[in-house]
């Protein structure tokens, strides 16, 4: 199998502060992969890392066999939080920059994504509960045609309903090669759709593994590996 | 569907499989809805949807027809045979449990026919 992403010795720092140290890591084609780890362990830098959006890094990381950043940019679907947008903007100016800005963006697929989750295009962006926002970032990051998607923490703060839709599609529209990576700090209800989880501590990968060699091997929940991953010292 | 987040979900699958199967809803030769579908169904990963058909397909449980998709067998006796394995299975957790009590074979009958006796009465 060929290799989506891969990093090698990379670390970052930011104000003179260590944020990430010699990390290693490798995510094969196809994979779903829950980035997990405590507020603050760097899994939001590490994605911005992998996106090109947070540049100065040190080491390399290779996407789809690109190094260069703006090769890495076209590749990487990363979920913007949309802070950048005047609050007062309509959802279907939104889509017309993201229409624009990225030639990728499959407005088809947006359409249909749309319909199911239920994004009302005419309200403004200051108007979207929290659930609501969130599956319009999903929307938008998924309809970009690529091999890598990055989500982070899209399941914060939003109700059990509106989860399960945002789930629903991400296993609905991932095309069989794509890679998504999604962060959380909490895994029990994600655990069911990854193929994998990587767990960030102490500024590095502190561990990489198959979540049903998990089941299967140590007959663990993911939950609790995590749980005791962080209780180790 | 609920998942125990202890046993691997491909397995759970494939005995969610086995039990629609064996008690009718779906039936001997009919056509399994495609994977993505199922993965959507079972909130799963699509990955492993296809594990859990692949053993099925290997058990000749489900036939894998090129081109059309993934069907339940016709073969009858696959299915008695499945029936047979999973009622051994479940009543050998409860007998290896109850040995482990120290309960005797006799009382394990008796026990058993109390049981259903009592579970009877209630329903009524």
């Amino acid at each position: 199998m060929t290799n989506a992403i891969e990093i090698a010795n990379l670390s970052y720092s930011k104000n003179l502060k260590k944020i990430l140290e010699n990390v290693n890591l490798t995510i094969q084609q196809g994979k779903i992969v829950g980035l997990l780890g405590a507020n603050g362990a760097g899994k939001t830098t590490l994605m911005r890392l992998i996106a090109g959006v947070a540049k100065g890094s040190k080491g390399k990381i290779t996407v789809d066999n690109q190094q260069k950043i703006t090769a890495k940019k076209s590749r990487v679907s990363f979920s913007e939080q949309l802070n950048g947008f005047n609050p007062n903007i309509k959802i279907e100016k939104i889509i017309s920059f993201y229409q624009d800005v990225y030639p990728d963006f499959s407005t088809d697929k947006y359409n249909e994504m749309a319909g199911f989750l239920q994004i009302d295009e005419g309200l403004k962006l200051s108007a979207l509960s929290k659930g609501m926002r969130e599956k319009l970032i999903i929307g938008l990051t998924l309809s970009r045609e690529t091999q890598v998607y990055l989500l982070d923490e899209p399941f914060g703060g939003i109700d059990s309903m509106t989860r399960k839709k945002i789930i629903d599609s991400i296993i609905k529209w991932k095309s069989d090669d794509a890679v998504i990576l999604v962060s959380d700090h909490y895994v029990s209800e994600i655990a069911s759709i990854l193929d994998e989880i990587v767990i960030i501590k102490d500024k590095t990968v502190y561990a990489q593994k198959s979540t049903e060699e998990i089941r299967e091997k140590y007959r663990e929940g993911i939950e609790e590996y995590y749980e005791n991953a962080y209780r180790e010292e | 569907m609920q998942y125990d987040d202890k046993i691997p979900i491909y397995y759970q699958i494939k005995n969610f499989i086995y039990r629609e199967i064996i008690v009718g809803n779906l039936k001997l030769g009919e056509q399994l809805p495609a994977v993505r579908q199922l993965a959507v169904d079972l909130t799963v990963n699509v990955n492993t949807i296809q594990r859990a058909l692949s053993e099925l397909i290997a058990e000749k449980v489900i036939e894998s027809k090129r081109g059309k998709g993934n069907f339940v067998t016709e073969d009858e006796t696959k299915i008695d045979d499945l029936r047979r394995r999973l009622i051994d299975e479940y009543l050998s957790d409860a007998y290896n449990n109850l040995h482990q009590l120290n309960v005797s074979d006799q009382e394990i009958i008796e026990y058993l026919n109390q049981y259903i006796e009592d579970r009877r009465k209630k329903k009524s």
